[in-house]
């Protein structure tokens, strides 16, 4: 009886043991995941992001923390208004975004971000960076849809900037609307893996669509 | 309180609760001066226990482990920093001070006397479009006359920066030096330069306090860096109104090929634009290049580069001495360029190897006498960088120069060989990333001079704040005579003249200021008369190095892109004073090719609704000095001041799925009579003013590009 109940609990406490380790790593994601939502300023970004990196060093083995971390990066750098720092954060994404690469190679996700990164480098000086970025975005988000067709985050973020390039320049609305669309499809067939993938960009696109509904009447 | 087993399953399940006999550790964290750092990340290692630092450095968190844990704390730009500490029940005080990482990305970049053009450098006062998009002509070297330093010279190609004529200054195409960047031009007619912006990626213009990687100029070297990959497959159409062209890029996995070709004819051009040169056979010309990219390795990359160009022309001078009489003066100049490099990162060197090859022939017909002039020149370079400090980096490098220039007029025919060899080794070291400097020293040997010389080389960067700093260098530089004068008389020393520079740069927010002073002092200066045109009686001058001369001045840049929507602007003012005695120069003067004063507004401006770009241009020099044998004083007249304002439109448009520009240009808009000199008969008597070809001159042209994928789809 002692050692069938030694046993059990050493099983229990095994068992539990593993498990509550995950818990716990899926509990820190999911909180700090949950708080992506209520970032107000780059002080709150810079404090989730190194949250997110402390999980990942900790880990060691798991992606998903420096891909979130390296995409509030990529956030910060839009919302910050000092232009000189914004190639910095970008910097930053790239090299954290170099981590969660070498963790879990060809991940369409991680394609996606990348792609986001030289769409923010592009932001900040289009007129001359549009050579350079400009085909690094595209090969990005080509590359993010050839290894998972079915996400629909690249052709969110391809419509986003086709929205805002001007008409004679192949952009526009009317260029913009059927890639959104089918964007949206996607997003409605789109189920994450499990709780803490990446599952961003629906409710920005449902918005977004709507103002734009707006704006054309 | 019996202890049963109920006891133990509930200790076990509760277990977690027992040592969660928790540790607050709390402190501020700041830099070495004391200054708080928010933002950065403490946590204990391997955990996820830590906080981000308040505004104020401090931080608070609190954890269950427990013993000896590692403490962590890291921030962007700072070393990171760790350090075991043993938990105790409670809380912990703990203060942190970070020290600041000296890395490249965070360190003053040393920019005394020079302007950069790169999409991929911090502190760069231009973009390579800039370059495109300056003057009327989308030529490199027109649009850096818009920049302080450079003199504005309407009658001559070259770049004449600070008092320094076109030969004090060297074009350097991937880390190698090229013979003509210009090809050859009839008297009072500029070339245009020989390479597209296009084929660029980085310029840097200095005007003067260079680095020890490059030699052969008193004066200025312009260092251009081709571009790496392309990045797409696409063909171009080039529709000009003296010319067509076509382009194809071709693009693999890891290989590139480029070729383009062009065809020009002047003269229906010349027939509609009246000239005031009288031609006989406007210019004609084909020009052929083609270009090859490889990556080999991760950071290798292989890049091959060919160029070839052909074209003739033929004119009519008037002779000032038999007036109505004209003299014939034909031109036939044909460059072939080609070079190759390589560069790769092995271990923690950065290596670069290069080999070019230039071959530039000039047929001249000047009044029923042939000339030929061919000069062949083969190089080789080498340079290897590494970091070899936590904050200092080396450079090494050698090169060597193989020229022969061939000589013929009409039956005589004259031949000289160089060999020319030099090394240098750089350093670059950070002190702090506020300071830091480039020390670098340079030795040279010139096979027909038979001599050596050591040049050194420094300049520091002190940043004051967040956006501005000090620059200061000091320099050597030295130059082996010109050909002409080395084919007369053997013993000839180097030219050599020393640098010294003080700058101010703010570097804003989408505002650039910039304010340089500087002196430059010539030391033996080469001395002779080989031509006595134009200077006709003047005393012939012995050969000697017995020449000198000084430079000073002070060079203002300002540039504003961010105070007006859609809009850009700079201007840029250099004051120049400058006397020498060189040439056959019979005594000290200010010489032909300097302004006191030179003035420059450029602005563009982006139209949305129109797709079209607008750059304007205006310069302003003062008048230079002419020779007039009737005036005592040598060079003792001047021109009147240059006026000149041009317009360039690019039209961007889309017509059946590709891309085209229109561009339209008008140079000198507002008609200016500009002068740049006047001509004399040999008795004085007669005087002949030096005129640009035209009053004004247009350029309309039509670039379409073709298979260029939608950028966004």
């Amino acid at each position: 009886m002692k050692n069938l109940i030694a046993a059990l609990l050493f099983i229990l406490c095994f068992t539990n043991f593993v498990h509550a380790d995950d818990t716990k790593y899926i509990d820190a994601m999911k909180k700090n995941i949950e708080q992506m939502n209520s970032m107000k300023s780059v002080e709150d970004m810079v404090d989730l992001t190194n949250a997110f990196l402390r999980i990942g060093n900790a880990e060691k083995t798991k992606w998903l923390p420096f891909y979130y971390a390296s995409y509030i990066y990529i956030i910060t750098s839009f919302s910050d208004t000092v232009k000189s720092k914004k190639d910095s954060y970008l910097d930053e994404a790239v090299k954290v975004l170099a981590i969660a690469d070498s963790l879990q190679p060809n991940e369409s996700e991680i394609y996606v971000l990348k792609g986001l990164i030289s769409q923010a480098r592009l932001q900040i000086d289009p007129m001359s960076r549009y050579m350079k970025y400009g085909q690094e975005m595209n090969s990005n988000f080509g590359k993010a849809i050839e290894l998972d067709p079915k996400n629909p985050r690249p052709e969110y973020l391809m419509g986003m900037t086709l929205y805002y390039t001007p008409e004679q320049f192949g952009g526009g609305l009317k260029t913009a609307k059927p890639v959104f669309e089918n964007s949206l499809k996607k997003f409605n067939e789109f189920v994450p893996k499990d709780e803490i993938m990446p599952a961003w960009g629906k409710t920005q696109l449902e918005s977004f669509l709507k103002q734009i509904t707006n704006q054309e009447k | 309180m019996k202890f049963n087993r109920h006891h133990l399953l509930a200790a076990l399940i509760l277990f977690p609760f027992f040592i969660n006999a928790q540790t607050k550790i709390s402190g501020k964290i700041s830099d070495t001066n004391n200054s708080p750092l928010p933002g950065a990340n403490i946590y204990i290692k391997d955990t996820y226990d830590g906080v981000t630092s308040k505004e104020d450095g401090s931080f608070s968190f609190r954890t269950n482990e427990k013993g000896e844990v590692i403490l962590v704390a890291s921030f962007v730009g700072y070393k990171k920093y760790e350090n075991k500490i043993s938990l105790k029940k409670g809380e912990m005080k703990i203060d942190i001070i970070l020290e600041e990482e000296i890395t490249q990305m965070n360190a003053v970049v040393v920019s005394a006397g020079s302007f950069e053009a790169s999409d991929e450098k911090k502190g760069v006062i231009l973009k390579p479009l800039d370059v495109v998009t300056t003057g009327a002509t989308a030529d490199l070297y027109t649009s850096l006359n818009t920049l302080p330093g450079a003199q504005k010279i309407g009658e001559t190609e070259g770049l004449f920066v600070r008092g320094g004529s076109a030969v004090e200054s060297k074009t350097i195409i991937d880390e190698m030096i090229v013979q003509k960047p210009f090809s050859s031009s009839v008297p009072d007619l500029p070339s245009r330069g020989r390479f597209s912006p296009m084929l660029f990626k980085g310029t840097v213009f200095s005007t003067g306090g260079y680095s020890a990687q490059y030699g052969q100029a008193l004066s200025s070297a312009l260092i251009l860096k081709s571009q790496d990959m392309p990045t797409q497959t696409i063909s171009a159409i080039n529709l000009m109104v003296f010319g067509l062209g076509g382009a194809h890029t071709q693009l693999w996995e890891n290989t590139a090929v480029s070729v383009e070709a062009g065809y020009y004819n002047l003269n229906p051009y010349n027939n509609v634009f009246k000239q005031r040169v009288d031609w006989n056979k406007s210019p004609v010309g084909v020009s052929g290049s083609a270009s090859f990219r490889q990556k080999v390795t991760k950071n290798g990359l292989l890049k091959a580069f060919v160029s070839y160009s052909k074209s003739e022309l033929s004119l009519y001078l008037p002779d000032l001495d038999n007036l109505p009489n004209k003299t014939f003066y034909g031109l036939e100049p044909e460059n072939y360029y080609s070079n190759v490099s390589y560069r790769d990162i092995v271990g923690d060197w950065n290596l670069f190897g290069g080999f070019s090859y230039s071959l530039d022939k000039d047929r001249i017909n000047a009044a029923g006498n042939s000339i030929a002039q061919d000069q062949r020149l083969v190089q080789s370079k080498f340079t290897m960088n590494k970091k070899i400090t936590e904050s200092s980096y080396l450079t090494v490098g050698a090169e060597i120069q193989n020229t022969l220039y061939d000589d013929k007029f009409n039956q005589l025919n004259v031949k000289m060989t160089e060999v020319y060899t030099a090394g240098f080794v750089e350093s670059d070291i950070y002190f702090t990333n506020d300071l830091a400097a480039k020390i670098g020293i340079r030795a040279e040997h010139s096979g027909i001079l038979d001599k050596y010389n050591v040049a050194p080389r420094i300049s520091f960067a002190y940043r004051l704040g967040n956006y501005d700093q000090f620059n200061f260098a000091y320099g050597k530089f030295y130059q082996t005579p010109e050909k002409n004068y080395l084919i007369q008389y053997d013993k000839f020393d180097y030219e050599n003249a020393d640098h010294y520079i003080a700058n101010y740069q703010y570097l804003g927010e989408g505002q650039t200021f910039r304010i340089e002073l500087y002196y430059k002092q010539y030391h033996n200066l080469v001395k002779g008369t080989i031509y006595n045109y134009p200077y006709f009686n003047l005393p012939i001058v012995p050969f000697s190095n017995n020449g000198t001369g000084y430079a000073k001045g002070v060079d203002v840049f300002w540039r504003d892109g961010s105070s007006f929507r859609n809009c850009d602007y700079w201007i840029s003012y250099s004051y120049l004073d400058t006397k020498r005695e060189f040439s056959n120069y019979p005594t000290t003067a200010f010489p032909t090719f300097a302004s006191p004063h030179t003035f420059s507004v450029v602005f563009k401006r982006w139209f949305d609704p129109i797709s079209a770009f607008v750059a304007l241009t205006y310069i302003h020099a003062s008048g230079r000095p002419y020779f007039n044998p009737n005036n005592s004083e040598f060079l003792g007249d001047r021109t009147n001041s240059y006026n000149n304002l041009s317009m360039n439109v690019s039209f961007l448009a889309k017509w059946f799925g590709s891309y085209s520009v229109i561009f339209f240009s008008v140079d000198n808009l507002l008609g200016f009579a500009n002068v740049y000199g006047y001509r004399y008969s040999t008795d004085g008597k007669i005087s002949n003013p030096v005129l640009p070809p035209t009053l004004r001159s247009v350029f309309l042209g039509l670039f379409i590009s073709i298979g260029e994928t939608n950028q966004y789809q």
